[in-house]
């Protein structure tokens, strides 16, 4: 019975809100598209939009890409045994 | 355990002659790749992933635990540095906006920095599981 009303309380909420996310679509002026296409070249100097946008517009977004990296070899340094320990932990 | 010389030599030769010749050219793409990023999509993250394939050729060729992995951490930790304080410097105050002149120089100068972190980043991944796996005492744990 637990797992039943668990079960149906994901399925109404999963039904919810995909039932207000397609209830309220709203389509907003694609003004970003348009000027990042037009001006990308004049702005940035680079010779693709996507470039432009990863080095110039959304700076905070790749360094924060990067930190992402940091952070995983931190956890995998933190958790994963040195084959040093594994071969003194085997003795 | 990492193999000793006895299980070296009873390695491909076939594999070893292929990566060697294999190595310069992956090197060569790797540095394409980043320094061609201001005309590609990308650039640093694909390069610095492809840089990081010369460690696994390497690891695959000889894998001996020869190749110091905290060092490697050092090196990422300092680019990732370099990678925040380039744009805090240089485009966050409004320098490329004054000065047009040095917006390629920037655009390639990050995807350099950005792309030779990940590729240590990823080497120091790669090397990690592969050794932690390479011993064979995972089931102990």
């Amino acid at each position: 019975m637990r797992y039943f009303l668990s079960a149906l309380l994901v399925l109404t909420v999963f039904a919810g809100v995909t039932a207000v996310g397609t209830l309220h679509q709203e389509q907003l002026e694609p003004s970003i598209f348009l000027y990042i296409t037009s001006f990308f070249e004049r702005d940035t100097a680079a010779h693709n939009a996507i470039a432009a946008i990863l080095l110039n517009y959304r700076m905070y977004d790749t360094m924060f890409e990067a930190l992402i990296l940091l952070t995983a070899i931190i956890g995998m340094k933190q958790f994963l045994p040195t084959s040093k320990e594994l071969r003194d932990a085997d003795e | 355990m990492p193999m000793n010389s006895s299980d070296l030599a009873e390695q491909s030769i076939v594999l070893q002659v292929v990566i060697g010749f294999l190595y310069p050219f992956m090197l060569l793409l790797g540095f394409y790749v980043i320094l061609n990023g201001h005309y590609t999509p990308g650039g640093g993250f694909q390069g610095g992933s492809v840089l990081a394939t010369l460690l696994v050729a390497r690891y695959v060729v000889s894998p001996r635990e020869d190749i110091n992995s905290e060092e490697l951490h050092r090196y990422q930790r300092i680019f990732l540095a370099l990678i925040l304080v380039a744009p805090a410097v240089v485009l966050f105050p409004g320098f490329l906006h004054s000065y047009p002149r040095i917006r390629p120089l920037y655009l390639t100068v990050m995807d350099l920095l950005i792309g030779v972190q990940v590729g240590f980043g990823v080497g120091v991944a790669v090397l990690r599981f592969a050794f932690f796996e390479g011993t064979g005492k995972t089931w102990r744990l």
